[in-house]
């Protein structure tokens, strides 16, 4: 885990700049059945290959942004803000 | 300590690393020798007559100098209290204290040698098979065995204080090595104007062409030797500025994103490189036969150091054992340095063309066809058999000479461990019986020998090509055309070379003794490893972790090469198909202390530290804070508190500032209450849920303004909730600025029954019960200070928590402190806060809860608002509460005397079935007290239960209200 990360804000950071923030996962709506609550809590994917995650710049500018990286070459392909929908 | 007198002259030597001019005094088991600046302790020793320096893992067979590059287990000594340090790289240094290791009484008769003798009975796998039953066996044994095996021995008294050091640098090209790929790569990516950091592990640049001098023909530099041409080199690095160049620095591991990790000395340095060229050359590995280890047989390398580096005379009569041309250029040195070579066995088959001159030496018979199948003598060399490799020979075999020498000048093998872990293509070559580099990753380029290409003129090219290559990716290449020649002047050279014809020489020659060292570090035979293959550890990775050949201290580096030779021929394999054992990460032995660096703690002083520390003030570190525990007494403190009054130092809290419209949403999302419809100048107490519903964090939240919240935090979520609020921001995508202010601000605690009176002597604002009731929040001056006050019932008393710049914190706890004085204040600790809290009931999140702890069992049922609309934890919480309740946390006192201590067990027909989180003296109650965590059936209101307190049982009752004015009318008068 040395591979570099590129914060929308503050460019290439080592990755032990950041904190991982897991995937990008849908939230069950109010009502939605307990199963899906449970798996949203519980059950992971861990897709090998390419993933949207959250990070957290935590030594730097302390913002969080999404990251597009491949789960098994940590090759980061783009990074950007929430919102800004690449 | 060591005796003067013994001191050991040593004589005038010349050797192109020391200087004889400068004598340098060491002792070594506690007599003195000297040595001259330059040297390495081993090569001192040497040059004052050692000849064994150590004694093996296993057999305490003796040991000596074998490779002088420190690749191999065999010179390990302990300097300066430091055990397993490699002696033939570690320079002296004046009045350095070394001594020997894993012997008794000393390396020259160690009384464990005998266990060499018992060989028979110390089969592989000897602790798995033969130690089993009865299982007592093991533990009698298991101290013996221990004190036997193994190396040096730690120091556990060595203070090594903050030596150690990481060191970050950032770099266009990395390359490591400094031989003669490395530095043409170097030279090229100069003219770049590429910036460049060139790692290289000797003490001086230049790598082989150092010891190997035989002449050299460098294309530019024409009719230079080959330490001319090093010199040249260098010079032109060392004096770029845009190169910096480490010296006495080994790579240690390459890892992603180009990130390189270097130990110089007690330093990390971890080097970010956008372009990585690998240049680490090659090695010379030993062969197997019998007696291999015996002191006096060496690589031919390691003579040539010796002689040329240190100037010392490896020994009076020699034999060369070689396969290439190299093997007689050693043989050469030796003659010249006055060493008598009796004789070179070439593996080779006599060449056609006459050579004489060129490879043969006119006074030295050569050998053809033969190799060694034998050292003789017992604690060093005394001579040597020779056989021959084909049946008819001319010679007589086995043919004996004597000689204190042999060099073994054989095979090598490519340094490229780091390209392995770079996930580079490595292919086994029939042909030249090297593994070749086919492919790098991006970034990353090999040039030189460790590509498995020995020939000058061709890692030459390579170097250019990569250095090139590198500039080309870094967007600096201006030669276009030049990279486009050298790749096809590269690519033609390698056909050419390609179908030269090689001589593979075998690693290991037949023989009959029991003595065959494949592996030095472990004592693996070679019997072992064909033991092992016998019981079925066919494949080259089980039979490595069954043997434990390779995974001593060198890494497999002096051994991998054997192993796999072995483990071909034993299975009738395939060299090429029996794969390599995985290189990993440190290549060399690291002390755990260069990994670990220096510890750089952050600490934490609130704004008013020095105030306490002038009132004497015992200061414990709490978190990443430094906080008064008590001022003296904790008692006094406490009772200043409950009838006058009293000011503690919260700037520890964490402190969140939110402003936006949609800040109110998502507070009310992120709490298990309700925040939503909290009024502008009212404050509310929150518990803050995972989305499980487990207990994160609680704090005050403070209506400022209808966009403006102002959010308080325990000491060590602070970072922790901040990250966790702006992720559910930045997951719902609204529009809410928050921002941690924590050290922007300091804060007070001012509380107990003279806090008014106190405090409206410093502030204009209305402090009346009426206007500033219980909960509220009010913005405005204090001491002319601008504050945020807010009345919550932080010990259970009166009391106001006021927030301020942090810059006034010294002058606004004078104002207060002096303001109090006619009511008798004082200031408080964390320790009398603690007590104060607890008789209120008031639960610390982290220590009367944990990572798994909910609302539901902490009594904090309350706080949860189901009904309302979506919010974080609501799921999990639901859950939670349809579940039955295994724990509850309830508040208790003790029956009789005793004061129980955080953590001690509740017990329950004899078995231990909960815990006390918090338990303390109650000056109130005047009983000991606190909160534990009982079964829930157990924890019935007003029922007794048992905690031991110091291994006996005592009796608590289970109290629900709070110890302390349990109607809360002291904290709203
Ligand atoms: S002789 Fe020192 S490590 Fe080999
Ligand atoms: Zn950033």
């Amino acid at each position: 885990m040395t591979y570099l990360i590129s914060c929308p804000g503050c460019g290439d950071r080592g990755v032990d700049d950041y904190r991982y923030g897991g995937s990008v996962l849908k939230r069950p709506g109010y009502n939605d059945d307990p199963e899906l609550w449970d798996s949203y809590f519980y059950l992971r994917v861990n897709r090998a290959g390419m993933e949207k995650e959250w990070w957290y710049h935590r030594m730097g500018c302390k913002q969080w942004f999404i990251a597009e990286r491949d789960s098994t070459t940590n090759q980061v392909h783009v990074t950007y803000w929430p919102g800004e929908n690449k | 300590m060591a005796k003067r007198k013994n001191l050991t002259q040593s004589p005038v030597r010349q050797g192109n690393r020391i200087d004889c001019s400068r004598e340098i005094k060491f002792s070594y088991n506690g007599r003195w020798y000297q040595g001259y600046k330059g040297d390495t302790v081993a090569s001192a020793l040497f040059a004052a007559g050692k000849r064994i320096f150590s004694r093996s893992f296993k057999y305490h067979r003796p040991r000596g100098l074998t490779c002088v590059s420190g690749q191999c287990p065999n010179c390990l000594m302990t300097v300066d209290g430091v055990p397993n340090v490699r002696s033939c790289i570690q320079p002296l240094s004046q009045g350095m204290q070394v001594e020997h290791q894993n012997a008794w009484p000393s390396l020259e008769h160690d009384i464990f040698g005998m266990i060499d003798r018992l060989g028979k009975f110390l089969p592989v796998g000897f602790y798995y098979k033969s130690l089993i039953r009865p299982k007592l066996l093991w533990k009698i044994a298991e101290p013996f065995i221990r004190r036997m095996a193994g190396l040096g021995k730690v120091n556990l008294k060595l203070e090594h204080g903050d030596e150690y050091n990481h060191r970050f640098l950032h770099t266009d090209i990395a390359i490591v090595g400094g031989g003669l790929a490395g530095l043409t790569a170097t030279v090229e990516a100069i003219k770049a104007d590429a910036d460049i950091i060139l790692v290289e592990e000797q003490p001086c640049l230049g790598g082989t062409l150092r010891h190997r001098v035989q002449d050299i023909d460098f294309p530019e530099l024409p009719g230079l030797s080959a330490q001319e041409v090093a010199d040249k080199l260098a010079e032109t690095v060392v004096s770029s500025s845009s190169v910096s160049v480490m010296t006495n620095a080994s790579a240690i591991g390459l890892y992603e994103g180009n990130y390189l990790g270097v130990r110089q000395g007690n330093e990390l340095v971890k080097i970010r490189a956008k372009q990585v060229i690998i240049t680490t050359g090659s090695y010379q590995i030993p062969l197997v036969f019998d007696n291999n280890d015996l002191p006096g047989v060496m690589l031919g390398d390691a003579v040539r150091k010796l002689i040329h580096y240190y100037g010392v005379s490896p020994g009076n009569k020699a034999v060369v054992v070689t396969s290439d041309d190299n093997g007689h250029g050693l043989a050469k040195d030796l003659a010249e340095a006055g060493v008598e070579v009796i004789a070179i066995a070439d593996n080779r088959p006599k060449p056609d063309i006459d050579h004489s001159g060129v490879l043969e030496n006119p006074r030295v018979p050569v050998f053809w066809d033969t190799s060694i199948s034998r050292a003789l003598g017992k604690k060093h060399v005394r001579g040597i058999e020779i056989v021959t490799s084909k049946e008819a020979s001319e010679y007589q075999a086995p043919l004996k000479l004597k000689c204190d020498l042999i060099c073994i000048s054989t095979n090598s093998q490519p340094a490229n461990s780091l390209l392995h872990q770079t996930g580079a293509t490595i292919e086994y070559d029939k042909h030249t019986a090297q593994p070749l580099v086919k492919n790098t990753p991006a970034g990353v380029f090999a040039a030189g020998e460790v590509t498995g290409i020995h020939d000058k003129n061709l890692n030459v090219l390579q170097a250019k090509v990569a250095a090139l290559k590198s500039c080309q990716n870094l967007g600096i290449l201006r030669r276009k055309k030049q990279l486009e020649s050298l790749i096809d002047e590269l690519e033609q050279l390698e056909i050419t070379s390609r179908s030269l014809p090689r001589v593979h020489c075998s690693q290991t020659v037949p023989g009959i003794s029991d003595k065959r060292i494949v592996c030095y570090c472990e004592d693996v035979l070679e019997k072992d490893l064909n033991q092992a293959i016998e019981e079925g550890f066919r494949d080259i990775q089980i039979l490595k972790r069954y043997s434990t050949v390779t995974m001593g201290p060198c890494q497999g580096k002096m051994c991998s090469a054997a192993a796999i030779d072995i483990c071909a021929r034993a299975t009738g394999t395939d060299i090429s198909q029996i794969g390599t054992t995985t290189s990993r990460p440190p290549l060399e032995p690291v002390s755990l202390g260069v990994l670990a660096g220096s510890v750089h703690t952050p600490l934490k002083r609130t704004p008013m530290h020095n105030r306490h520390v002038n009132l004497g003030a015992k200061m414990v570190q709490v978190g990443e804070w430094l906080r008064p525990h008590s001022y003296g007494n904790v008692w006094s403190e406490y009772q200043a508190v409950r009838e006058r009054v009293g000011v503690i130092d919260v700037s520890t809290l964490g402190k969140l500032d939110l402003k936006g419209d949609e800040a109110a949403p998502l507070l009310d999302r992120l709490y298990v209450n309700r925040i939503g419809n909290l009024k502008v100048g009212r404050t509310r107490y929150g518990v803050v849920c995972s989305e499980t519903g487990v207990i994160l964090d609680d704090g005050t939240i403070s209506r400022l303004a209808e966009d403006h919240f102002f959010v308080t935090t325990t000491t060590g979520n602070t970072e922790s909730m901040e990250s966790w609020f702006k992720w559910w921001s930045a997951s719902t995508n609204d529009c809410v600025h928050i921002t941690n202010i924590t050290a922007g601000m300091g804060a007070v605690n001012l509380a107990g029954p003279f806090a008014r009176d106190v405090l409206s002597k410093l502030s204009p604002i209305d402090l009346s019960n009426e206007v500033f009731g219980y909960m509220g929040n009010v913005s405005g001056l204090v001491a002319g200070v601008p504050a945020t006050l807010m009345r919550i019932g932080f010990v259970g008393e009166t009391g106001w928590e006021i927030h301020f710049p942090s810059e006034y914190g010294e002058y606004l706890w004078d104002s207060i402190i002096q303001a109090g004085q006619e009511f008798g204040i004082r200031p408080f600790g964390v320790e009398a806060q603690r007590i104060l809290r607890l008789e209120k009931k008031h639960v610390i999140i982290g220590q009367d809860t944990d990572a798994l702890t909910n609302p539901y069992e902490a009594n904090m049922a309350w706080a949860v608002k189901l009904e309302k609309e979506d919010f974080v934890g609501r799921g999990g919480l639901r859950k939670i509460k349809g579940l039955p309740r295994s724990n509850k946390l309830v508040g208790f006192v003790m029956k009789d005397g005793t004061v129980p201590r955080d953590g001690d067990p509740v017990i329950d027909k004899g078995v231990a079935v909960g815990r006390v989180t918090s338990a303390r003296y109650s000056p109130h109650v005047g009983r000991g007290f606190g909160l534990a965590y009982l079964p829930d059936y157990l924890a019935v209101q007003q029922s007794d239960f048992i905690i031991a307190v110091n291994g006996l049982e005592s009796l608590a009752v289970i109290v629900d209200q709070a110890f302390y004015d349990p109607e809360g009318l002291r904290l709203r008068g």
